[in-house]
């Protein structure tokens, strides 16, 4: 048995160790070139505050692409999880359209930023196409499997009442698979806000413009300024959603508050 | 139902040439031990299971999901499977109010649109099972005799001329069990029913019914009819009648 895992454990350290020569990993660098990291870590401590207006509207439409292009995605998910659902559509139609979903999942979000600056031109527009596309790859699947995941009881009770395909879908599979679905759009946003916040870099809108650009000329206490405002913002909406979801999620499905147990 | 037998896999038969007549009007009572077939022969009676070999009859149709004439008497037919089937996640109006929906359109049940009277019926019924009050609560966030009344209520919405119940009782307490029951019984009146309800406990059956069969591993093995404290009428199959009331009479607990 122990044996069994020296050698599994064996076997994985020599694969990284082959495959790190391959690819070049040079531990020398990176030791020679920590002074750069040191010299970059202390321009970027001198914020040069004049910028903290124009980080903060950067910010701001960042976070509005990644909310529109949220809402806009889950509002498309809906209807493709229903049709990419097993137990309810048909195969000629969700074995399509899962292939469809998981190529839109293949590639990050900042490939189809760039793709879709190429069909609308740049700017925020872009974007949000690109976290509309990549969130409705994300949510259907998501989606698709709660639906699949569902309790088949009511499915059979109500079939033999004779509900149509739409009224089954309407009062028993949404109602049965939605509790997931405010956690999962809570956590796409989140997602999607960091996402958003490089797609600038391809020059499809938000504040990964301005970082990307200082950056590029050295001027790392102007994209210090920038980056602070991201982490602040992504620690804020990280904290926020788990409020949310202990307040919501966790009282529909329990049926009360969690509170933490005293004793 | 004539000479019927049943299967899930092909191979092993769960009912094997069962009979049995069901007149207008019964109370009629399903017994016999956990596995004997009950629930199978409940599915058979409305379709939801097709038979291997033999026939069931209802109102002189078959009953089939896919046949179109057939889903439109299947509205009629109140059924309670023994795990209920509720949409847990829903208020209890809306899952009593599912059993109207067989009468609604497609668009305006999309929309939620219901007509007045159904409102209204919902209200009736969820006042009979004593559920009135809790019309808003959502299904989870209720008892387990509790949630059996919604069954019930959705059941009675459906407006059915046949109420078919699994094991509606069983995992209730007897006290519970017979206020469920006695639900059952006023609704029978109001509505004129006929029911065919499954019990594990044949003192409840007695008690309740006017005709009681007893399934016994997917055999039928004997129908009884009662009339108060009287057993009336008695076929058997090959067990005595004291053997079989010993068999399924449980120690109260
Ligand atoms: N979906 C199914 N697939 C295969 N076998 C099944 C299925 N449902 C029931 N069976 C088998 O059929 C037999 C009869 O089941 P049934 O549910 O009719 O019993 P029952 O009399 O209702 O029992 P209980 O009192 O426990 O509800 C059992 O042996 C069971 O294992
Ligand atoms: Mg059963």
């Amino acid at each position: 048995m122990n044996q069994k895992n020296n050698l599994v454990i064996g076997a994985i350290i020599a694969i990284v160790v082959v495959m790190s020569y391959d690819v070049g990993v040079d531990p020398i660098a990176f030791v020679e070139g920590l002074p750069n990291l040191g010299i970059v870590l202390k321009e970027m401590t001198e914020f040069e505050s004049e910028h903290w207006g124009t980080a903060f509207w950067a910010m701001l439409e960042t976070i509005e692409m990644a909310f529109i292009g949220t809402i806009l995605g889950v509002v498309i998910s809906l209807p493709i999880s229903i049709f990419a659902a097993r137990n309810i559509s048909n195969k000629y139609v969700y074995g399509p359209l899962r292939a469809l979903l998981a190529a839109t999942r293949t590639f990050p979000s900042i490939l189809w930023a760039i793709l879709f600056v190429i069909v609308v031109g740049l700017g925020p527009f872009a974007g949000i196409l690109a976290i509309t596309l990549y969130t409705i790859g994300f949510i259907s699947k998501l989606q698709y499997e709660s639906i699949e995941a569902i309790d088949y009881d009511p499915v059979e009770a109500t079939t033999a009442i004779g509900l149509s395909k739409i009224q089954l879908i309407r009062y028993v599979i949404i109602p049965e698979s939605a509790p997931h679905l405010l956690s999962q759009i809570l956590y796409m946003f989140d997602y999607n806000v960091r996402q958003t916040s490089i797609l600038g870099i391809v020059g499809a809108g938000g504040i990964g413009f301005y970082i990307i650009n200082y950056i590029k000329f050295f001027e790392y206490g102007k994209a210090a300024v920038f980056m602070l405002v991201v982490l602040v913002t992504v620690l804020a909406i990280d904290w926020a959603s788990v409020k949310i979801r202990d307040r919501y999620i966790m009282k529909a499905q329990h049926g009360q508050q969690v509170k933490p147990m005293k004793n | 139902m004539r000479n019927v037998s049943a299967s899930y896999d092909s191979k092993n038969l769960i009912l094997k040439n069962v009979s049995m007549n069901v007149k207008r009007g019964t109370n009629y009572a399903i017994v016999g031990a956990s596995g004997s077939g009950k629930s199978t022969l409940l599915k058979l009676m409305n379709g939801m299971m097709i038979p291997s070999s033999g026939v069931v009859l209802y109102n002189y149709q078959k009953p089939d999901l896919k046949n179109k004439e057939y889903k439109k008497s299947i509205a009629k037919i109140g059924y309670i499977p023994q795990t209920l089937g509720l949409v847990k996640n829903t208020s209890v109006l809306e899952n009593v109010l599912i059993g109207a929906l067989p009468r609604l359109s497609n668009f305006k049940s999309f929309f939620k649109m219901f007509p007045k009277e159904e409102i209204e019926k919902a209200h009736e019924v969820l006042d009979l099972v004593g559920l009135d009050t809790k019309s808003n609560r959502k299904v989870h966030m209720l008892s387990g005799g509790e949630k059996r009344r919604v069954a019930i209520a959705r059941a009675l919405m459906q407006k059915p001329d046949v109420l078919l119940a699994d094991e509606i009782v069983s995992e209730l307490d007897s006290v519970t069990a017979r206020e469920v029951m006695d639900v059952i019984k006023d609704a029978q009146k109001k509505f004129k029913l006929t029911a065919i309800m499954i019990h594990h406990d044949m003192t409840l059956a007695l008690e309740y019914a006017n005709r009681v069969a007893v399934i016994q591993e997917g055999d039928k093995i004997l129908e009884i009819g009662v009339d108060g404290d009287q057993i009336i009428d008695f076929q058997t199959g090959n067990l005595t009648q004291e053997e079989i009331l010993e068999m399924y009479n449980e120690p109260e607990k």
